[in-house]
């Protein structure tokens, strides 16, 4: 006889949403991630502000620091809002910052959907971590 | 027959709509009504222990935010402001990717630091955003330089003041050609129009 073997770990939008922003900050050319009002509204007080927001809104998106995470039928979503080396073409960046999170959600077993980068800051600051 | 869920008092009065007059006169009826009466009494307690709790929240020390709570979203709030409106550069169906204003906006001031005699000053960019491009294809000449992604057709609208004694028409051109340069390296869009307007002249 054995074991029945256990299902693994459940997959949260906040744990894509940790994943993505790990994958964006370790791409060459990102410097950080860049919090908005309503990212920092909703890292206050998550749940009330959430429905503040967007009234209605039970849809399981995570939303911390510059990142913000749904699940929907197996798919993840995915919005990442960056500040980019002057060094680097942003575009690049994006574009690179984009299909290294969609492979590391395909690894999760989650389907990767729309991952959504908006580069809200350019800066001359030069790339200091390790490639 | 359909029920009628609005509570009512027995003389037929609804008793919302005491709530909602409760502080305008009584009418007619309700001055003349025991039943309206009470329930007007009743409900003035109610509305004044309600306002006392409003009024003791507003002032309750314990319940303001600390400081830098209110610093970071001012802050934030801010940094959004300055970013201003968001500009499509790319759409596929793995997703989309937008830029800010504001860091368009640095990426030409930055350019324009590397020009000697030339302080940049307002930077106003208006765009034509890469969906419209695909449904109205025009490709204006303009200072297009690079073979980027099509992306966004921009127009740029510098004004800077110039150092006296430089050569301007020169001076500028350098300048154009230094955005033009900037935005498909800075960014990996064309340049598009770019407008400079010297607006000043300064003294070195």
């Amino acid at each position: 006889m054995s074991d029945q073997p256990l299902r693994g770990q459940v997959i949260t939008s906040q744990l894509i949403a940790s994943l993505a922003a790990r994958t964006a900050l370790e791409t060459r050319g990102v410097l950080r991630l860049e919090p908005t009002i309503k990212g920092f509204l909703a890292r206050l007080g998550p749940a009330a502000l959430q429905n503040l927001l967007n009234p209605g809104s039970q849809n399981g998106t995570y939303k911390h620091d510059g990142v913000a995470a749904t699940i929907s039928d197996g798919t993840a979503h995915v919005h990442l809002d960056i500040a980019t080396d002057i060094a680097c073409t942003a575009l690049t960046v994006a574009e690179a910052v984009q299909q290294r999170v969609r492979e590391r959600i395909s690894h999760t077993g989650v389907t990767p959907g729309r991952v959504d980068i908006c580069i809200l800051a350019i800066e001359p600051q030069s790339w200091k971590r390790p490639t | 027959m359909a029920l009628e869920d609005i509570p009512r008092l027995g003389c037929g009065r609804s008793i919302d709509r005491i709530w909602a007059t409760l502080n305008q006169p009584p009418t007619a009826h309700e001055a003349q009504c025991d039943q309206c009466q009470a329930a007007r009494t009743r409900l003035k307690g109610l509305s004044e222990a309600t306002r006392s709790l409003r009024e003791g929240d507003l002032h309750n020390p314990a319940l303001k935010p600390r400081p830098g709570v209110t610093n970071a979203i001012l802050d934030v709030a801010r940094a959004e402001v300055r970013r201003s409106k968001r500009i499509l550069l790319h759409r596929t169906d793995n997703g989309t990717t937008e830029i800010s204003e504001q860091a368009l906006s640095s990426i030409i001031r930055f350019a324009a630091t590397t020009i000697p005699g030339i302080h940049s000053r307002r930077c106003r960019i208006e765009i034509r955003s890469a969906a419209d491009s695909l449904s109205g294809e025009d490709n204006p000449t303009g200072n297009s330089r690079t073979t980027t992604n099509a992306g966004p057709h921009l127009f740029v609208n510098l004004r800077v003041a110039a150092a006296a004694g430089i050569d301007i028409p020169r001076t500028v051109d350098a300048l154009r050609r230094e955005i033009g340069n900037a935005i498909p390296a800075g960014v990996g869009i064309s340049a598009g129009t770019i407008n400079i307007t010297v607006e000043d002249l300064y003294d070195v």
